[in-house]
């Protein structure tokens, strides 16, 4: 991969981060999650993982909503 | 490939614009820019029948997670 | 013939083209399809945008419309040929239901975009121009000034309103 692509993936990664440490909100560090996350996924096909890759992408965000549902029922 | 590079300096100008925006609901269109840019940088680095699938089920993904946080915040389905 | 970036600035315009007319089309900024879109529409509204255009942009964040399409069809054209763009066109129908989302915008941008996609690398075009200028083209849509391009698309949808009789 070459330095551009892998650069702007740790820059993703690296904001995503501390967005998700220094933001107050939990909607906006579950936001910030999803940043650090697309900035994983480079990484990820630049080595061939393809089925890696699929499995990454549907557990990630399934992680994510089932989150947000233990919240409302904590909330409620 | 000046298309991987155009792709990555747009992910990474709506990466910046995600923390500078204060409104919660207003940074979700940024994070979809990202995710678009993401699912570029996908199927350019790896052109495979199967990144297709790939690439389709990051954007699904983050498309039903960004729509599961913008319900989430503004309270759910409203029930009739 | 023509050089690269003078590529991706053409295949820029023609996505948007794509896109946004199929997705007006589609009466994407009549309302919110889910209650995800209605809330990002409101807070694009208080932001100084206008509530359609707010619809449009809350439309795409939620559902894969034929912004996504045309995205993913390239993608498959890059990576498969034609019958490429046509299973990215299955993906995204697929997609759109697992998103609750009835209507047909991502399809039909995918399958149109398809054979834009097909047709252009008989020209001479690229498929990868053609995803560095999908992407190029969101970006103005939603990457920018969303106050704006709220605006513009709320000015599209009156057009259209006027040409094809009321919603």
């Amino acid at each position: 991969m070459n330095d551009i692509v892998m650069a702007a993936s740790v820059i993703l990664i690296l904001v995503g981060m501390t967005a998700a440490i220094f933001n107050r909100d939990p909607f906006d560090k579950l936001i910030s999650l999803s940043v650090l996350i697309a900035g994983v996924f480079p990484f990820i096909i630049d080595r061939g993982f393809l089925d890696i890759a699929i499995a990454t992408a549907l557990i990630a965000p399934l992680s994510t909503i089932f989150t947000l549902m233990v919240c409302r029922r904590v909330q409620e | 490939m000046i298309a991987l590079y155009v792709c990555a300096a747009i992910a990474v100008y709506a990466a910046l614009r995600v923390i500078a925006e204060r409104n919660t609901m207003r940074k979700l269109p940024f994070v979809n820019v990202i995710s678009f840019a993401v699912t570029a940088i996908i199927a350019l680095l790896l052109p495979h029948p199967i990144t297709i699938i790939a690439a389709a089920a990051y954007f699904v993904g983050s498309t039903l997670e960004s729509n599961a946080i913008a319900s989430t915040w503004a309270g759910g389905i409203k029930k009739p | 013939m023509l050089d690269e970036p003078a590529r991706i600035l053409v295949t820029a315009a023609l996505c948007w083209i794509n896109f946004v007319a199929i997705d007006v089309f589609f009466k994407l900024p009549e309302s919110g399809g889910v209650c995800g879109a209605t809330a990002i529409a409101q807070e694009v509204e208080n932001g100084g945008g206008d509530l359609h255009g707010g619809y449009m942009l809350g439309n795409i964040v939620s559902s894969p419309d034929a912004s996504a399409g045309t995205l993913l069809a390239s993608c498959g054209v890059y990576c498969a040929g034609l019958p490429g763009g046509l299973f990215a066109a299955l993906l995204v129908y697929i997609g759109n239901r697992i998103c609750y989302d009835p209507g047909y915008a991502g399809t039909t941008g995918a399958i149109t975009a398809s054979f834009l996609v097909w047709g252009m690398t008989q020209l001479g075009f690229y498929a990868s121009d053609f995803i560095a200028g999908m992407v190029i083209a969101i970006l103005t849509i939603q990457g920018i000034s969303h106050a704006r391009s709220s605006r513009l698309i709320a000015r599209l949808w009156e057009i259209r309103g006027r040409l094809l009789g009321g919603p």
